[in-house]
């Protein structure tokens, strides 16, 4: 732990009745950085952030901010969310509908006892900062979806927290303005060197706005790293299949040498691929590559089988290519059209990994 | 530490208040006199009424009147909410709301409004007379009693299944209809099983209303001595000639051990009811059923029952009103006068029951829904132990008539030295209100609460604001109107009380219910009829507004 650390959550773990949703959860968010929570719903993601912000109550921890324990299941500590000085942007942004854009960023200054005119000056900064300033006397309803949310953040962020959490912040937005939001959203929390732990379900969205990605499953943490250690060297199969778009295939190990393995897939195809696993031969294995791994190729080699083409599908910026091998459908991506018919397909070796 | 404190406080007031006259008549029914008197524990009042006739001719009658009128109003209330929520029946927005007057009519004057239509020299009586040479029925039999409660409750029945048959997808039965089923097969095989929960919890809500029924019976029942058990707790005082509290309470336990059990399972039962709602598919529009030529019929039917629970009281009562007398062979417009008005508006004590009426709905309906509001956020997304106990001492004084709530109301005024000196005041007759429309009350605002998001509290929280100013920035604000509503649908219940002002009626604590109530014992019809108007025109007062605000009357 540095002094750059500013939010420590440590072996949090927290139930609904008799059902464990954290089972002991460890992490850390330093200054300046965004932290994505990943995961499948009910991975407890959503969980872990509300426990941080006090919504939830763990029982067993502890959470720590800029070094003030505000959560400490040993030492009885459990500060109200309204003295953890957090801010928070809902999924569903939660401003309040009777209160105008001023009054709902206003409103955390004023439960502040800020001066007047201190709060009036503030909140049109905050406003000005997210473009809306011109909306000041709205009121939510008669907003867009997109300046809803950035109201949410205004509100979330005129009172200078030390971190800010954002719940799904673009789930509510339609998939094209998803995209936009997503990049101003990562250059807003970097131009305002914001400290952010973000949840997300989409991992796409947790790779293009994150520093580090903690993948979530069943209340453990599974893996965390950079977004690019995170895409390129998973470490469990859960990893490997949740984050890109693959190609899953079952078999049996048929050879080790050191770091590599061959799998004979039950599919009639036998590949060489990174070992991440310790069955020995003769054991069940999976087979995982990225879609975008896999491509054609013009004759015999190293890793590549001759299977049947099924469909070539446009997808605009590229086809994509279905194949058949035994039981199994496989995809590759390509630039051209390529009518139906045998085809050579390879998967590199230093691209797939057995689990 | 400060958030937990008021808590605290709102919850032991509501338990002490809702409990502590409950256990005064419990305490009451096992002495051998008033409680105020030297008196032994004894059983000896059980014994009194257990050994008395009347008593056991009364459990009878109630029995009767209880399963009588579920026998009516279920198949009609259910038949009525199909045709008014499913078919194309002409005229339908229209008939919503006076289908649902009989609620909020007070039943004393509801009674009174049959007598003077088809009691023997009613209105209606008398005009069938000229035009058929006789009349057939006879208004007081206990026959008539519970044909008339059973029609005056087809509107509960009506309200519950109608919001089941809306909540009910219609993909559901549009998926049965794809599968072959006709529409008859439709309702028989899946709308009618969809909303059987609903009719079960409604079944037993009837049961229990005719359970407590007391102004139709005591009007009613009273020319050929029909007793039923509250109309026979009510004449116990003049059956000994002093008060017989011991013998009172003893009663109100044995109707409070039939009620209580019915309020706990009607708890069960729209839990359930719930349950099966929660499964509903999606509400896309429904498409109405074509009745085709049957419409006619179905409209037909539906006013002859408007006709007979709406306006043949309302005339009756409004007509008494205008004339000096009435009888065979008299010229409506020689007889038209407004001494019964004058008589009304001469006389102090009316004019304070009229004032007092106002008082207590207008201000103690305000005042009752800030104390039901306080109530409601002391619970309000906490599930906790206190909140469980805090739904069950809600749910106490729904088994408790309003006359008993109003007689145990009166022995703690008595009973308790500082609360003496409010005996002969309003706040009395209001406390008592409260009380006994408390679960009423609760459901109203714990309905406004839950339209609140949970994120919009929690944002609060998250900016820096402490429950209580949660509560006062955001929830309260949110649920304005939901408060308003309740406002007036609470000033429209208490405008309709009447049982439960009866015991503390005072100098001082008139309200026209009461003052009915007890200008009816002494036959002083011409002034019931002037207050009874005046009555409904608050009632209707207060329905207005609440329509032009849009105020639900239902959920």
């Amino acid at each position: 732990m540095t002094d750059k650390t500013i939010l420590t959550v440590d072996n949090l773990a927290l139930s609904y009745g008799s059902n464990p949703i954290l089972k002991g959860v460890s992490m850390q968010l330093r200054r300046g950085e965004v932290v994505s929570l990943l995961g499948p719903s009910g991975s407890g993601k959503t969980t872990l952030l509300r426990a941080v912000a006090g919504l939830e109550q763990p029982h067993q921890g502890s959470v720590t901010i800029a070094g003030r324990a505000i959560y400490d299941a040993a030492a009885g500590i459990d500060v109200p969310a309204e003295k953890r000085d957090l801010g928070l942007v809902f999924q569903s942004y939660a401003l309040w509908p009777h209160k105008t854009v001023f009054d709902n960023v206003a409103y955390p200054l004023k439960l502040r006892k800020v001066a007047q005119n201190e709060i009036v000056q503030r909140v049109h900064a905050a406003l000005k900062n997210l473009g809306l300033d011109h909306l000041a006397e709205r009121y939510p309803h008669q907003l867009s979806g997109g300046q809803q949310q950035r109201v949410s953040i205004a509100r979330a962020l005129v009172y200078n927290p030390p971190v800010i959490l954002l719940d799904e912040p673009l789930s509510n937005l339609d998939a094209k303005m998803r995209e936009e939001a997503r990049a101003w959203l990562r250059n807003l929390i970097v131009e305002m060197q914001l400290s952010a732990l973000v949840v997300t379900h989409d991992q796409s969205e947790a790779m293009a706005m994150s520093d580090r990605i903690l993948l979530l499953n069943g209340g453990v943490i599974e893996q965390q790293g950079t977004p690019t250690e995170m895409y390129g060297q998973p470490q469990t199969y859960f990893v490997a299949d949740f984050m890109g778009s693959n190609n899953i295939m079952t078999g049996r190990i048929g050879d080790i040498k050191g770091g590599e393995a061959r799998i004979d897939l039950d599919n009639g195809l036998s590949v060489w691929g990174l070992r991440r696993t310790n069955a020995a031969i003769g054991h069940e294995a999976k087979a995982v590559i990225r879609v975008e791994q896999a491509h054609v190729a013009d004759a015999d080699g190293h890793n590549r089988a001759e299977v049947d083409l099924v469909t070539s599908m446009f997808l605009g910026d590229r086809y994509e290519y279905v194949f058949h091998a035994g039981k199994d459908l496989l995809r590759a991506w390509g630039k051209r059209h390529e009518v139906p018919g045998k085809r050579w397909l390879e998967l590199p070796g230093d691209a797939v990994w057995i689990f | 530490m400060l958030q937990t404190l008021p808590r605290r406080a709102v919850v032991a007031l509501l338990a002490l208040s809702v409990f502590f006259p409950l256990g005064l008549v419990v305490y009451q029914s096992v002495l051998s006199g008033p409680f105020f008197m030297p008196a032994s524990l004894s059983l000896e009042s059980y014994a009194f009424i257990i050994d008395d006739p009347d008593f056991w001719l009364a459990a009878k009658n109630t029995f009767a009147v209880a399963i009588g009128m579920g026998v009516i109003a279920i198949p009609l209330g259910a038949i009525l909410a199909f045709i008014m929520v499913r078919t194309d029946l002409p005229g339908r927005k229209w008939l919503e709301t006076p289908i649902l007057i009989p609620i909020f009519v007070s039943p004393v004057v509801l009674g009174f409004g049959y007598v003077v239509s088809l009691g023997p020299v009613g209105f209606f009586s008398v005009w069938f007379q000229d035009i058929f040479g006789s009349v057939p029925w006879n208004i007081y039999s206990l026959a008539s009693i519970i044909v008339i409660a059973g029609l005056t409750h087809v509107p509960h029945v009506y309200l519950y299944s109608s919001s089941a048959l809306r909540n009910l997808g219609s993909d559901v039965e549009e998926a049965a209809r794809l599968s072959g089923a006709s529409p008859f097969r439709v309702a028989r095989d899946v709308s009618i099983p969809m909303v059987s929960p609903a009719l079960l919890y409604v079944g037993v809500l009837v049961f229990f209303l005719g359970f407590e029924i007391f102004g139709l019976p005591l009007i009613l029942g009273d020319p050929e001595g029909h007793l039923v058990l509250t109309t026979y707790l009510y004449k116990l005082t003049n059956k000994l000639g002093t008060p017989s509290y011991h013998l009172m309470a003893a009663v109100a336990t044995c109707i409070i051990a039939v009620t209580f059990p019915l309020v706990l399972l009607q708890r069960v039962l729209l839990k359930s009811a719930q349950r099966f709602v929660a499964m509903k598919g999606k509400s896309a529009r429904q498409r109405p059923l074509a009745l085709g030529p049957w419409k006619w019929l179905a409209l037909a039917l539906i006013l002859a029952w408007l006709f007979f629970s709406v306006v043949v009281p309302v005339v009756g009562i409004a007509l008494r009103s205008v004339v000096s007398s009435w009888g065979q062979g008299i010229n409506l417009l020689d007889v038209l006068t407004l001494d019964h008005f004058r008589a009304v508006f001469d006389e102090s004590t009316m004019i304070r029951a009229i004032i007092n009426s106002l008082l207590i709905g207008t201000l103690g309906g305000a005042l009752a829904v800030g104390g039901y509001l306080a109530i409601g956020l002391a619970t309000h997304r906490k599930n906790d132990a206190i909140s469980r106990f805090v739904d069950y001492i809600v749910l106490t004084p729904r088994a408790v008539p309003g006359l008993m709530a109003g007689l145990a109301v009166f022995w703690v005024f008595l009973f308790v030295p500082f609360l003496t000196p409010l005996r002969s005041t309003l706040f009395s007759v209001w406390f008592a209100y409260a009380i006994v429309w408390l679960a009423y009350g609760m459901r109203l605002i714990q309905s406004a609460l839950m339209q609140v998001g949970p994120e919009l509290e929690e944002a609060g929280r998250l900016v820096g604001a402490s429950n209580a100013r949660v509560s006062r920035d955001i929830t309260v604000p949110l649920i304005r109107n939901g408060l308003l509503g309740a406002w007036l649908l609470v000033f429209m219940i208490f405008e309709r009380e009447y049982s439960t002002g009866v015991y503390l009626l005072s100098p001082g604590t008139e309200v026209i219910g009461a003052q009915i109530v007890s200008l009816w014992a002494s036959g002083a019809v011409d002034v019931v009829a002037a207050l009874s108007l005046i009555n409904m025109a608050l009632v209707g007062v207060g329905l207005a507004v609440a329509l032009r605000f849009g105020v639900k009357l239902h959920d």
